[in-house]
């Protein structure tokens, strides 16, 4: 099996259940550590909209609970996304990644706006509809391996099925879909920038791992 | 084995098709998010059918993203309809004033036989019924006294098992009532929850 991760820099095993790094995910870990550091520094920012026809503007404001419930949101992202670098285990990748799924939800959905609540609805059920792929490819590749350790996969004897492959991948993007609500831009018109960003930020990340995650297996 | 686990597969993805379709159709937004359950359900299909003691054990967080899911998106949908109404006080059905005690007698009683987890559920089932239909009153300081309690003993009950393992059958014991009562204040507090006019 090819291996793009490179070589092990940190092994940490509970029986079964493991937990790794190497140089690429390592470098996810730290990438969402940073952020999430940015996150927990950083105040929203301020949006303005300017009315047309005209030299007057609209500032938005945010209220206190709403900043607070989202930077919770962000920091709960910004771990989630953290646990799934360091997982070496498929089912508890999957879990991380579900969790990346329904705060990415969270951060959008605390802005009282109708519209960018919509979005973050339709969002929302794609989210909880790409469990199935996610939590079916996992579980296709217990059934057929007997094993969930990605390490134990990688090492080769084990004919992982092409479907529990692509069953993951699929889960993953369902679950990652948020930035491509940007296209639609409803959900990122909402203000507070810091927070929305993470959304972008941790499917970035789950989608690089779970290509390393499938090409590793 | 095999042809079981295929033939549940295939089984599994008819019944996936089926859901997805259905939300392809689907306009109405309250109609989706039902459906979206159904697709849950699928999902933990999918690992049920591996019925191993390990897909037992992943089930659990299976299920409950699929219902942390579910409650998000449902108050989300409640925020964007604007649904705010609290829900009426009681059910006013003439039988819920006169069947829960027996009823929930009943199901306690089957609970305590049963002990454990599942005697724990069916118990709780029971203390659900009766709080649903009566007015619960302020019950709530004695039921989280009763959890709290039975919790430490669980813990205790693990201690055991792991310090004194030659006590496996005292901590067998006290870990299973511990858990009948855990669970069942849980659940019973499902039946005191009728939404309050600020939330």
């Amino acid at each position: 099996m090819p291996d793009i991760g490179g070589s092990d820099l940190f092994v940490l095993a509970f029986g079964d259940i493991l937990h790794y790094f190497n140089p690429y995910t390592a470098t996810l870990f730290l990438l969402a550590l940073l952020f999430t550091g940015l996150v927990i520094a950083s105040r929203p920012e301020r949006q303005l909209d300017i009315a047309f026809g005209g030299d007057a503007y609209y500032a938005k404001m945010t209220t206190v609970s709403e900043m607070r419930f989202r930077r919770f949101m962000a920091i709960a992202c910004g771990l989630a996304s953290m646990g799934a670098m360091a997982s070496g285990d498929i089912f508890n990748f999957t879990l991380f990644v579900s969790l990346v799924g329904i705060t990415n939800v969270g951060i959008v959905s605390a802005v009282r706006i109708r519209h960018v609540l919509n979005a973050a609805y339709e969002y929302g059920i794609v989210a909880m509809v790409a469990t199935l792929p996610l939590f079916g490819g996992a579980a296709l590749i217990l059934g057929t391996t007997g094993t969930l350790s990605i390490q134990a996969l990688a090492a080769g004897g084990f004919a992982v099925p092409l479907v529990g492959k692509a069953l993951l991948a699929l889960g993953v993007i369902g679950e990652g879909m948020a930035p491509f609500y940007a296209a639609k831009a409803e959900m990122f018109r909402a203000p507070g920038a810091p927070y929305v960003i993470m959304c972008s930020l941790s499917s970035l990340l789950i989608f690089l791992r779970v290509v390393e995650i499938v090409i590793t297996i | 084995m095999i042809p079981v686990y295929s033939l549940g597969l295939l089984g599994a993805f008819a019944s996936a098709g089926i859901a997805f379709y259905a939300l392809m159709r689907e306009t109405d937004g309250l109609h989706r998010l039902l459906l979206t359950d159904l697709v849950e359900v699928v999902t933990l299909a999918f690992i049920a059918l591996l019925g191993t003691d390990l897909a037992e054990a992943l089930i659990l967080p299976g299920l409950v993203v699929g219902v942390s899911e579910l409650i998000a998106l449902s108050e989300i949908f409640r925020i964007k309809e604007g649904y705010t109404r609290p829900p009426a006080d009681t059910l006013q059905i003439e039988v819920m004033n006169t069947a829960p005690p027996i009823l929930a007698a009943l199901l306690v009683i089957y609970g305590i036989i049963l002990s454990g987890f599942s005697g724990g559920a069916v118990a709780g089932l029971g203390v659900i019924f009766y709080f649903l239909s009566r007015d619960p009153g302020e019950r709530f300081e004695l039921i989280e006294t009763a959890s709290g309690y039975s919790w430490v003993l669980w813990i205790i009950a693990f201690f055991i098992f792991m310090v004194f393992p030659q006590h496996w059958f005292f901590a067998v014991m006290l870990a299973g009532s511990a858990i009948l009562v855990k669970v069942m204040a849980k659940m019973s507090l499902i039946g005191t929850m009728r939404g309050d006019p600020d939330a």
